[in-house]
């Protein structure tokens, strides 16, 4: 069996007296794209900030390798939604991705390929030196996926990151971070509330329920996409399985 | 490129109708002159070097004060706005400090400092603390809270997250507040002077007026008038300058 990167055992959270998360145990292999979606409200974005630290859980503990975590560490890469918010706007593109390498202390002289190779890797090459706000939403989202790839992370987070832009540069970053995950053998836990999103990217897809109560906790389902990859949108979405899944999802979700 | 002759129009006609009416009904009057000779005693206080010196010394003595404030206020307020600790310790003393009038602290910097330079730089510097304590603290509690996730996030120390962070974050808003606060040093170094300090431009305008010669006075006023839209007009073009290379683009 691979080696575990992240353990959510029996892990509840609460936020100002209201259970936001029952009990849930999970746990994230090497290599592994687990998807969590569910209804907003549901404690996906919640779940996501106990596994980077943002939140320490009222109940259980959350570890990776076995060690439980007490804060962010950089080993752990955390995408936010809000993209235009996350970067800096006074620093230019490269400078952007700069900041993770300052973080880590990556001596000057070695900064320059590194900032370098990860826009290469996200297409960014050529806006090194543009500010954020001259760049669309999708390339301002790239930017922040490079931040977090020049971090090297061994467990990459990601809020809904795709939820603000619209459904064409959607695919296309859907697709590109796909083959970013295959080539780079990233491990992601990917939230979102689009079941076809889950669908299409993750090996492995979480479903959380809103107002978990005793009998029905927050883990909903949690379904194995047998799906062949590499995926494409076309064939993917048409095959056979996808369309079984995403109505089984669907009913998890809506109906239960 | 053609000059837009429109907005000069009204003032044109206004200084033409005092020229006319300080010629005519209003003759040897004490209180207005003809701008014409206003322009006269301008350029005799040119001549005879007063205008220049009482002008440096208003202008310096409100930069000072400005410096010391400001940096004051800057430091204060980037203290009170990090910890909130300082914030509620320090709360009551700024809320019954800062509403004195500037001005009435003009009496004991006078016993502390005498006339001249210093008494005046210390209640400009006074008057520009507390609107740069009040919006840099305001500035520093506004950093994008994303942005300080990010900072944890990636671990920064605290030292680079206030260097790389919340310092460059600031930095637009503090022009603002400088902005201001340049309005308000060279109004209150005018006032020390119309009011005590026999120095520079406000004790030149007085003393014209008490020597019964408006046509002086009117000169000053207008000096000061222009030499107040000018360092405005600057410190705008500054603050827009900074926004600008902060990369505001669209954003303001």
């Amino acid at each position: 069996m691979t080696e575990s990167v992240l353990d959510f055992d029996r892990v509840a959270i609460h936020l100002g007296g209201r259970e936001i998360l029952s009990p849930t145990s999970l746990s994230v292999r090497r290599g592994e794209f687990v998807c969590v979606i569910g209804p907003s409200g549901c404690g996906k974005t919640t779940l996501l900030r106990a596994a980077a630290g943002f939140v320490a859980p009222s109940a259980g503990r959350v570890s990776r390798h076995g060690q439980p975590i007490n804060g962010p560490t950089r080993e752990v890469a955390f995408v936010f939604q809000d993209y235009g918010r996350a970067l800096l706007p006074w620093r230019t593109v490269e400078a952007n991705v700069s900041l993770a390498l300052e973080a880590a202390k990556v001596s000057p002289a070695d900064r320059p390929a590194r900032i370098a190779r990860v826009l290469a890797t996200v297409g960014l090459g050529a806006h090194a030196h543009k500010f954020p706000a001259q760049l669309s939403g999708g390339m301002q989202q790239r930017v922040q996926i490079a931040r977090c790839l020049a971090q090297e992370p061994e467990l990459m987070l990601m809020d809904e990151p795709f939820g603000a832009l619209d459904a064409m540069t959607r695919e296309s970053l859907q697709d590109e971070l796909a083959r970013l995950v295959r080539e780079q053998g990233l491990t992601v836990v990917f939230v979102t509330h689009d079941l076809e999103e889950a669908l299409y990217l993750g090996d492995r897809v979480i479903a959380l329920r809103a107002n978990p109560t005793s009998d029905k906790p927050s883990l909903a389902a949690l379904i194995d996409v047998p799906l062949p990859l590499p995926r494409d949108q076309l064939s993917t979405k048409e095959h056979p399985e996808f369309l079984r899944l995403r109505r089984a999802l669907y009913q998890y979700l809506g109906h239960t | 490129m053609a000059i837009n002759f429109r907005p000069f129009v009204f003032p044109a006609v206004l200084l033409g109708a005092l020229e006319w009416w300080a010629r005519t009904t209003g003759k040897g009057s004490d209180a207005l002159a003809p701008p014409s000779a206003a322009v006269r005693a301008f350029g005799g206080a040119l001549a005879d070097g007063s205008l220049l010196a009482a002008t440096g010394f208003t202008l310096g003595s409100a930069a000072l004060g400005l410096l010391i404030g400001a940096l004051g206020g800057l430091g204060l307020g980037t203290l009170l706005g990090l910890s909130r600790r300082a914030a509620r310790l320090a709360s009551l003393s700024v809320e019954v400090a800062r509403p004195v009038p500037s001005v009435a602290l003009i009496p004991l910097a006078m016993l502390v400092f005498g006339f001249g330079l210093r008494m005046e730089i210390s209640v400009v510097a006074f008057a520009c603390l507390w609107p740069m304590l009040v919006l840099t603290q305001a500035a520093v509690l506004q950093v994008e809270p994303r942005l300080l996730e990010v900072a944890h996030a990636l671990q920064l120390s605290p030292l680079a997250r206030f260097t790389k962070i919340v310092g460059p974050a600031i930095v637009p808003r503090l022009f603002v507040a400088l902005r201001l606060c340049v309005a308000i040093a060279l109004v209150v170094a005018v006032t020390v002077e119309i009011a005590a300090n026999p120095h520079g431009m406000g004790y030149a305008l007085i003393i014209a007026q008490q020597s019964l010669d408006p046509a002086l006075m009117l000169a000053w006023l207008a000096w000061i008038g222009g030499v107040g839209f000018a360092i405005n007009a600057a410190a705008l073009a500054l603050q827009r300058y900074v926004a600008r290379r902060m990369g505001a683009e669209g954003a303001a």
